[in-house]
């Protein structure tokens, strides 16, 4: 009630301020009539009656002071002067002003939005109900993990674990075909049980989830769509349901539609249309048995813990494996299934580099609020003058230390205010960014931000608890670090501090030391952040330097995927049309057609079992792999690379001549050690049985290792044939060109659909852009890293600036004195500058010790160097002290400067 | 007398106000002289903190104001006890009588 009564009194007096000051002066003025009318009544003089009222009243404009100074509205109207004050003395000290608020705004909006992201993509509960009892089971060996389930066990662990409330399961079916909707368009497939959506708590709408039976092989033609599909190809149409579409060939029915916020729980796939899976409901193995690769994800039962879960899942394993027939014990042999939330599973590969930027970022937060804390110490200390002798002329301590507090806040807001929209305009760019749509495809900024953070980055939004936390770490520093001088401050005896600040006394000793240790915290730091950014770049280096064994210059790639049961004499008849049209385009230099090109963003690679020598088949696990790529004539020359013994491919090497074969470098590292020109191997490329059908090549030729998959990983041996004696279904075009190669781009598009109406081509790009593509997210990570850490050094730079600029404005006296007595120019820039190596010194040895014990975590992402490489450290360090001494300088430079005369007189 | 003013606390003066305004309205002056009869001439109750007093126990709520005319035809602002005063006088009424009586026995032992 008092509290309420006073506001409103407050709020009143400052609304009608001209009223209730003409109403007190009234007041006041009736009362002194009113003792004066007595005394005229008592016979004296109205002027000595009026005189002696006024006097004995105290002075009229006295009471009404004393009557404002108690008054609510004056705390408020003091709290407004203080921060016009604030206000007034931030624009009067414009540097200091800026450099706090941009520096605190960019470490509050960069925390801000990276957080948000990992907060999104990494520590959000995935949107799925009672997401954190999702698994996902996988299997390992010692040699490699992350292998999906097979189907036969998979169907088995269905009835048989007890952990599980439900194991569903997808499996991937890649691009397809999808006809008799207007244009053909290629679409991404997956099977998936019919528990998969009930699972994860998602109803189709419009329409149904696939039914129990539906999913069992020889089960009905059934489809879901994606949202997406259905609003691009049925224009959102619920009538959809129950109509026919045609997938590769096979008319199928529209059975339900998936919500449109529905996220498919694999990062690497985004499928438009869903069939149930065939699965056999017979769970033996053998080898003449269709297998699928199932992507298991199951929802722990209520109070089991994942530890039992995992247990029953090897147990049931190792159960399993003893019922495999012989020629699968190698396959059971040192396997462990793994099981993992899906949400670890989800985030995967970005989750280092998230991590990192995170750490970056956070670095960047704490040397900008270190900084901050230290500008803010220096400005406190020469404003100590000021305090004094306002306490002197009648300020109390707590309107004192208010004042400080209200300035403190002030520019915690600014800096607030310029991070939050900071953090708005990065994650809006995240957000668009992963969104498909013209922005996604054209600007390069989207493409450079894109690939990282992958298509969770729709969800990415500015995170309130992150920012939050962000501006009150950035507000404790300012009022932490702003109110601890003003409390000294205004303890200090008066005439000490006069007479110190006469003096110009150099600061405290413990200020002194809280100064220099935030100053070597942030330079050490920064050097933390350069020595990451040097260790990327050099990563980023090896990774473009490695010879891709391709000429990526001026060629245009494009897909046509034709169905997968596709007889071999259609698809030769496709390309033997196409390549002739490809070859007729004006500014082509060479075409050719392959089933893998380099950089493939799904690299397709059949691994081709092998066979060496004479005599009997190993049994099938235990044959050497190798992956098999046909390819027409021109392919090499097109690609550029380089043909290195032996011939390339020619039109000769057709379906009735000797089968022939060219191999990569590895593969005749691995297999023949060195020269395998006019070897023989056996391989069954093409063999719908495993046993049966493997023919004899010829090793024509050697080509240079090209890198297929992406540029980091190792090469893997390589079999090329000709596309004429082994014709795949995925048929890419390459065009080397003499002109702009996307000025090709339409030319390609007629060649095919005057080849096949019914074929869409797809990712017309060109060569450059893929490796672009491929090299998108590490460029991303090292280029955001190197930007911290620029940051961060500036702002360690502009912190060594502060500190020393005051500690010589301080010792300006002594800088005479020295001069005075003889000391050259040259000394005492030395005298400051060695004050400052000494800081910088321990400062980059600390930030070298550092960085060498974090290097750990970094070594994943490094490519050709280890995490404790020299000439990245001493870059690191050499820069950080150089950008360092610079800065101290300045301030030194000012010192040599310091006017003998003016010194003396101020005294 | 009118030298220990300064020191008279702040709780003092107002639960001499609250008592002397009773449940009439009154004037400054007449406040003020009503204040020096119920304490039989031992304060004085000067302007200086009259109206502070007076103007933040409005803020307070304790008191209300309107405008009317004095004896003399004067525009006088008027001064009226609230339910809340009345309910601060009853608080703060009992301490007060445990400190006086307890200062009071005090010095009769000395």
């Amino acid at each position: 009630m008092g509290m309420g009564s006073r506001l409103t009194s407050a709020l009143r007096t400052l609304l009608h301020k001209q009223r209730v000051e003409s109403e007190l002066d009234t007041e006041i003025r009736s009362y002194v009539d009113a003792i004066a009318d007595e005394k005229i009544e008592s016979g004296i003089s109205p002027a000595e009656a009026r005189r002696q009222a006024l006097a004995e009243c105290g002075g009229l404009e006295q009471v009404k002071e004393a009557v404002r100074d108690q008054s609510a509205s004056t705390t408020v109207e003091s709290v407004i002067q203080d921060i016009r004050y604030g206000l007034r003395q931030m624009r009067r000290n414009p540097a200091f002003t800026w450099t706090a608020v941009i520096t605190l705004g960019l470490g509050i909006g960069a925390t801000t939005a990276i957080f948000s992201a990992v907060y999104a993509l990494l520590l959000r509960p995935l949107p799925y109900p009672g997401a954190n009892r999702l698994m996902y089971v996988s299997q390992a060996w010692p040699k490699g993990s992350g292998m999906p389930m097979i189907s036969p066990d998979f169907v088995a662990a269905q009835s048989a674990l007890k952990s599980f409330q439900s194991l569903a399961g997808f499996v991937d079916m890649g691009d397809r075909n999808l006809t008799g909707t207007g244009d053909p368009v290629r679409v991404k497939v997956v099977q998936m049980t019919a528990n998969f959506l009930p699972m994860l708590g998602i109803v189709p709408r419009p329409g149904r989830n696939f039914l129990n039976r539906e999913d069992r092989a020889g089960g009905p033609a059934a489809v879901l769509l994606s949202h997406r599909l259905w609003e691009s190809k049925f224009q959102g149409d619920p009538s959809v349901v129950g109509r026919a579409v045609t997938l590769d060939g096979k008319i199928q029915t529209v059975v339900g539609v998936l919500p449109a916020q529905f996220l498919f729980p694999d990062p690497a796939i985004e499928p438009d249309v869903y069939v149930p899976a065939d699965l056999d409901p017979d769970t033996n193995l053998s080898r003449q048995k269709y297998i699928l690769m199932v992507n298991a994800t199951a929802r722990l039962h209520d109070g089991v813990t994942a530890q039992q879960a995992h247990a029953e899942l090897q147990a049931f394993a190792e159960n399993r494996a003893k019922g495999y027939p012989a020629t699968f014990g190698a396959f059971a042999d040192g396997r462990r299934m793994v099981m993992e939330p899906l949400q670890r599973d989800l985030t995967g590969d970005d989750r280092r580099s998230l991590l990192l930027l995170l750490a970056c970022v956070g670095a960047v937060l704490l040397t900008a609020c270190a900084n901050v804390a230290n500008l803010q110490l220096a400005r406190a200390i020469s404003r100590r003058h000021e305090t004094v002798v306002r306490g002197a002329l009648g300020a109390g301590r707590r309107r004192l230390v208010r004042q400080f507090l209200v300035e403190s806040l002030t520019l915690a807001t600014l800096a607030t205010a310029v991070g939050l929209g900071i953090a708005l305009a990065a994650t809006w760019l995240i957000r668009q960014a992963g969104m498909p749509g013209e922005f996604a495809g054209t600007s390069q900024m989207a493409q450079l931000i894109r690939t990282p953070f992958g298509k969770l980055s729709a969800a990415v939004q500015v995170d309130g608890g992150v920012l939050l936390f962000a501006s009150g770490l950035a507000l404790l520093t300012t009022v932490l670090f702003g109110l601890a001088p003003a409390i000294s401050g205004s303890r200090t005896d008066l005439r000490t501090a006069l007479q110190g600040t006469g003096l110009r006394m150099s600061s405290g000793h413990e200020q002194r030391l809280l100064r220099h240790g935030l100053l070597i915290a942030e330079i050490g730091l920064g050097v933390v952040l350069l020595a990451a950014a040097c260790l990327l770049i050099r990563s980023f280096a090896n990774v473009l330097h490695d010879d891709s064994g391709f000429d990526a210059r001026q060629s245009l790639t494009g897909v046509v995927q034709l169905q997968r049961n596709t007889p071999s004499a259609t698809v030769k008849g496709f390309v033997d049309q196409l390549l002739p049209r490809l070859q007729a385009i004006p500014g082509v230099r060479t075409a050719a057609v392959t089933s893998a090109l380099p950089l493939d963003k799904m690299f397709f690679c059949p691994n081709t079992m092998l066979a060496f020598g004479e005599g009997p088949l190993p049994p099938p696990l235990e044959r050497p792999g190798g992956c098999a790529i046909g390819t027409s004539p021109d392919y090499f020359h097109a690609a550029g690379t380089l043909v290195l013994r032996g011939r390339a491919f020619n039109d000769r090497d057709n379906a009735a001549s000797v089968p022939v074969a060219i191999v990569n470098q590895a593969f005749a590292r691995l297999y023949f050690k060195g020269d395998v020109l006019g070897k023989r191997f056996r391989t069954n490329i093409l063999a719908k049985n495993h046993d049966r059908e493997f023919t004899d090549r010829t090793i024509v030729g050697i080509v240079r290792d090209v890198r297929y998959n992406s540029l980091e990983d190792n090469v893997q041996p390589v079999i090329y044939l000709p596309v004429d004696q082994v014709p795949l279904p995925r048929v890419n075009l390459l065009l080397r060109s003499d002109v702009e190669p996307t000025s090709l781009a339409s030319a390609m598009r007629r060649a095919v659909t005057a080849t096949d109406a019914e074929q869409p081509l797809f990712d017309v790009e060109t060569m450059e852009e893929r490796v672009a593509d491929a090299v998108a997210p590490r460029r991303l990570v090292m280029l955001l890293t190197a930007c911290f850490a620029m940051l961060a050094v500036v702002l360690s730079g502009v912190g060594v600036y502060g500190v020393f600029a005051y500690s010589v404005s301080q010792r300006t006296q002594e800088m005479g004195i020295r001069l005075a007595l003889g000391a050259s120019r040259a000394q005492v820039v030395r005298l400051v500058s060695m004050q400052a190596l000494r800081l910088i010194l321990a400062g980059s040895a600390l930030g070298v010790g550092a960085a060498c014990l974090l290097s750990k975590c970094l070594s994943s992402m490094l490519v050709g160097v280890t995490g404790r490489d020299p000439v990245s450290l001493s870059a690191a360090w050499a820069l950080m002290t150089v950008i360092a001494l610079l800065a101290s300088m300045i301030p030194a430079a000012q010192a040599a400067r310091t006017d003998l005369i003016s010194v003396l007189h101020s005294e | 007398m009118e030298r220990n003013q300064a020191n008279l606390l702040q709780g003092t003066l107002d639960l001499l106000i609250l008592t002397a305004i009773g449940d009439g309205e009154f004037h400054g002056l007449g406040i003020a002289r009503r204040v020096e009869q119920i304490t039989g001439g031992t304060f004085k109750v000067r302007p200086g903190s009259l109206f502070p007093a007076l103007h933040r126990m409005e803020e307070a709520g304790w008191l209300n104001s309107f405008w009317g005319e004095s004896e003399n035809n004067r525009r006088a602002r008027y001064y009226r006890r609230t339910r809340e005063g009345e309910r601060q006088l009853g608080i703060e009424t009992e301490p007060w009588m445990i400190v006086s009586r307890a200062i009071a026995s005090a010095l009769k032992a000395n």
